[in-house]
């Protein structure tokens, strides 16, 4: 016997009825394997089926339980009794008798639920006010929880607090710093296109200087923060559920609110007013770096037509909503990886659900704001 | 005949990480149609070694020939022709979550077998059947199923393509003794019926007293045990007799009582 050769091109199955003494006689030959199932098939189906026949596998060079399962799928569709089994050898007839033992097993047809429209929606409405009323629980509790953090200071975890706030803010800040510096010159570029038309070069301050601070730096940084720090927390959560940590913190009769959840949320609204400030800044040095090659407004008069013009009031605007931004969506990215349950695509899912939740959340609170601060005339 | 042909054969392997040596010399064979069990204390490298012979690690030193290919020298065509003939299942199943049991036991049916449409579901509840799990399973996700059925699907899908290998890390692991020895069970006829060769990595000793033909015990490096259960159990190794002295310690106490 050679050594495992790998297996080599094996003869073609065939099946052929020959007509015996008393019994035709179901004769096979050649190889029945998964290999050749599709050949297999084919020469089953071609067959001319008698009302009663034994089978001959003594011309079989060899069959797997899938060669065995064609063959005698088609011998129970086309014969009431239980043909005999001729000619094959020990370990041919084991594969076949284990087969034949699971055919009723192998043809149970499947039960497919098609879930009706009417199913469906109630399914839908059942898990989104669940989701909901989840989200609203775990809000009020972030919210009880900060207020105890304010009240008795000395209880916030400063060990996690710390870590979390050098993840979220000082290694956030080169990434902040290079799109808002982007922003502030591609600003500036496109109201000097417009500007330059009208002789009107000194007020891309002004306009810079209104829509950076106010609007595009902490909407261009909670988005940043969403993606990096919301997603993060989500994937960090739901991995600790996933081999249950939070459980064990639970045991441990810790509150998994306290060690894990708070320090992210305070860390992130202590953070991102920091980076807005960033934000503001560079944009408006954006800004400032392209004035002079392109608006002939030299830095000197870039600084001082903004200290006339910029009111104090637009960057404590933007500076005053980072906050909120920042609690929402610290709260989102929190809670969605409390909710990941024992299943390793959740994971990805809520991360994915995360990003999105919060940066529709931000932009639908920024023009809430903006509305708001319409109103009360800032 | 068949029976006596090698099946697979490690050659002096040797494995370091850094400086810590893992394997120094690890040589054994296998023949067709056995079903051989690899034990070893913990970190003497077991899983390493079957990650080394499937092909998913390489080896420092040393030649693993599996199925006549040379797992780490010849061409990524033979070698994936190679994969197609032997089945893997991992410690917690490694079952595509996003999939149903059905649609994990189908695809490689589908990426790799010619199979017609008419006989792609019967197989694959055969599969199912050969593994034990009734067909309710098929519609289910692998975060539904226990830990039992969870396996017994990821043998279903390395059982897909007939294999004619069969490689089991820790099958028995996590399972409730009459789910393991219905385990054990299911494993020794797919060698005896289907003539299926089976390599196991195992800490269960019920598996190793019952079912298994051949123990290769791994330590410090080396192969420090090979054979029956019976010339295991002689061998005059401290760690050996340890391993087993709890098995001979019930053992005892239940002759006492009887």
């Amino acid at each position: 016997m050679p050594e495992a050769v790998p297996r080599t091109e094996s003869a073609a199955p065939k099946a052929v009825f020959e007509r015996g003494k008393d019994l035709a006689a179901l004769r096979l030959t050649g190889s029945w394997r998964l290999a050749s199932l599709a050949r297999v098939a084919a020469e089953l189906e071609a067959l001319q089926w008698p009302e009663k026949f034994a089978i001959d596998g003594s011309g079989i060079t060899e069959i797997d339980s899938a060669g065995a399962l064609a063959l005698l799928t088609h011998v129970d569709a086309h014969s009431r009794s239980q043909p005999q089994l001729t000619g094959f050898e020990a370990n041919e007839l084991r594969i076949v008798e284990q087969v034949r033992g699971r055919l009723e097993a192998a043809r149970a047809p499947t039960k497919h639920h098609q879930e009706r429209t009417i199913e469906m929606i109630g399914r839908r409405t059942i898990e989104v006010t669940l989701s909901v009323l989840g989200d609203i629980n775990f809000l009020g509790a972030t919210v009880v929880g900060l207020g105890r953090s304010v009240i008795h200071p000395h209880t916030v975890r400063i060990r996690e607090l710390t870590a979390q706030f050098e993840q979220v803010c000082l290694n956030a800040i080169p990434v902040v710093a290079l799109v808002t510096l982007l922003i502030g010159v591609v600003i500036a570029y496109l109201l000097g296109l417009q500007a330059e038309q009208f002789g009107a070069n000194i007020f891309v301050v002004d306009g810079v200087g209104i829509g950076a601070t106010r609007e595009f730096a902490p909407i261009i940084v909670a988005v940043i923060v969403a993606g990096r720090s919301g997603a993060a927390f989500t994937a960090q959560l739901g991995s600790m559920r996933l081999t249950e940590e939070t459980d064990a913190i639970r045991t441990l009769g810790l509150s998994p609110l306290d060690v894990l959840v708070l320090p992210r949320v305070i860390a992130l609204i202590i953070a991102m007013p920091l980076l807005v400030f960033v934000g503001d800044v560079m944009s408006l040095t954006g800004a400032l770096l392209i004035a002079e090659p392109m608006l002939d407004i030299t830095p000197p008069t870039f600084i001082a037509r903004l200290r006339d013009t910029l009111d104090i009031s637009h960057p404590l605007v933007g500076l005053a909503k980072a906050p909120v931004f920042a609690l929402v969506i610290a709260v989102i990215g929190c809670r969605m990886g409390m909710s990941v349950e024992r299943d390793t695509r959740a994971v990805g899912m809520a991360t994915t659900s995360t990003v999105v939740q919060s940066i529709v959340a931000v932009i639908l609170l920024d023009a809430a704001f903006a509305v708001f601060f319409q109103a009360i005339g800032i | 005949m068949a029976r006596s042909e090698t099946i697979l054969e490690v050659d002096s392997i040797v494995t370091r990480f850094g400086e810590q040596t893992v394997h120094d010399g690890v040589s054994f064979t296998l023949q067709r149609g056995t079903l051989t069990a690899l034990i070893g204390g913990s970190g003497t490298g077991k899983s390493v070694l079957l990650r080394e012979v499937i092909g998913l690690q390489r080896p420092t030193e040393g030649t693993i020939r599996l199925l006549g290919t040379n797992v780490w020298q010849d061409e990524e065509d033979e070698l994936n022709a190679m994969r197609r003939r032997f089945g893997m299942m991992f410690q917690d199943g490694a079952l595509f979550s996003s999939m149903t049991v059905a649609q994990n036991v189908a695809m490689p049916l589908i990426e790799h077998a010619n199979v017609p449409a008419a006989l792609l579901d019967p197989l694959i509840k055969l599969r199912l059947a050969q593994a034990g799990l009734g067909a309710d399973a098929a519609e289910k996700v692998p975060s539904e199923l226990s830990g039992g059925m969870r396996k017994r699907a990821a043998i279903a899908r390395a059982l897909a393509l007939e294999p004619e290998v069969l490689f089991l890390d820790e099958p028995t692991s996590g399972l409730d003794p009459p789910t393991a020895r219905a385990f054990d069970q299911l494993v020794r006829s797919l060698v005896d019926d289907l003539g299926l060769t089976v390599f196991l990595v195992t800490h269960d000793l019920d598996t190793l007293l019952t079912v298994v033909d051949r123990i290769i015990v791994l330590g410090s490096g080396k192969v420090l045990a090979d054979g029956s259960i019976e010339e295991i159990l002689r061998t005059d190794d401290d760690w050996i007799k340890a391993y087993f002295s709890v098995r001979t310690m019930v053992d005892q106490q239940s002759e006492t009582v009887s």
